[in-house]
């Protein structure tokens, strides 16, 4: 489906709005992979975690999870996409919800973020994906 | 030479990370390919995607793109250069990468700047080979090559 070459397209900006998380382990691979290849194309991408995925960021949390029995760890998702370039926010009004303290995130996090500043990212971004 | 059965050409230059190669050519272009460790960390590569020839990347911007079934990112680039053209047996067949990761080259680019100046920031030979084992031991990367 996809040409062999990759086109030199004008930079976008996409908004990833990431909901799953623990109880849901198998939906927590692919929005970071997706982040990842997204940012090697030369798009400007944030992944905005919310409601369940909050409980994703919690250090322990993807050191000790995967999408499959014995696959690899979502934590290197995460870092992957780090790597690429991908910003991580995640929301705080939805940190209470699960008991947490932003001190308790992993450190790949860039930062802790109002539901205002995802309403901005929504309004200004090119693409926006769920999952 | 290897480090952790990782393969290491000290002709080559490589990145400080040890992501990519690249290989002087005698026409002034440069080529480029990924590490063994690379191809490693990678797993079975399912896709290659390279920048349409002509195209120009700046430092920082990947020259091609990588999908693995557990791996996908860029294919960095440390210097400003123009895609002169891609490898197409490896757009054709990406497990190349992953049988012969410094025969497999990925792109051949015309560096924007001389050669040598656009080589200063990667290193070769005995460095190249200290980073290269400082990267398999920080990140316990053991290299296994990839089988059809």
């Amino acid at each position: 489906m996809s040409s062999k070459y990759l086109e030199d397209q004008e930079e976008k900006t996409v908004v990833i709005v990431m909901t799953s998380g623990p109880s849901t382990p198998h939906r927590c691979a692919t929005p970071f992979y997706l982040g990842a290849l997204l940012s090697s194309m030369d798009a400007e991408v944030k992944i905005f975690c919310t409601m369940e995925a909050v409980k994703l960021m919690e250090q322990g949390t993807p050191e000790n999870l995967s999408a499959m029995a014995g696959g690899k760890r979502i934590i290197d998702f995460i870092r992957d996409a780090k790597n690429a370039g991908v910003e991580l926010h995640v929301c705080r009004p939805a940190l209470p919800g699960y008991e947490l303290v932003p001190q308790q995130l992993i450190p790949e996090v860039d930062s802790v973020a109002s539901a205002g500043d995802l309403a901005d990212l929504i309004l200004s971004a090119d693409r926006l994906l769920f999952f | 030479m290897e480090f952790h059965g990782c393969e290491f050409r000290a002709e080559l230059y490589y990145d400080r990370e040890c992501q990519i190669w690249v290989r002087k050519e005698d026409d002034g272009t440069l080529t480029v390919g990924m590490t063994d460790i690379s191809q490693s960390i990678a797993g079975k590569i399912l896709h290659v995607r390279v920048r349409r020839p002509g195209t120009r990347r700046p430092k920082g911007k990947p020259v091609a793109t990588i999908e693995s079934g557990k791996w996908a990112g860029p294919v960095p680039n440390i210097f400003d250069c123009v895609i002169v053209h891609a490898n197409e047996d490896v757009l054709e067949d990406p497990n190349l990468l992953n049988i012969e990761p410094y025969e497999a080259w990925i792109a051949r680019v015309q560096p924007v700047a001389p050669v040598d100046v656009a080589l200063q920031e990667m290193v070769t030979g005995d460095a190249a080979f200290a980073l290269y084992g400082e990267r398999c031991v920080r990140d316990d990367i053991h290299c296994e090559r990839g089988m059809r």
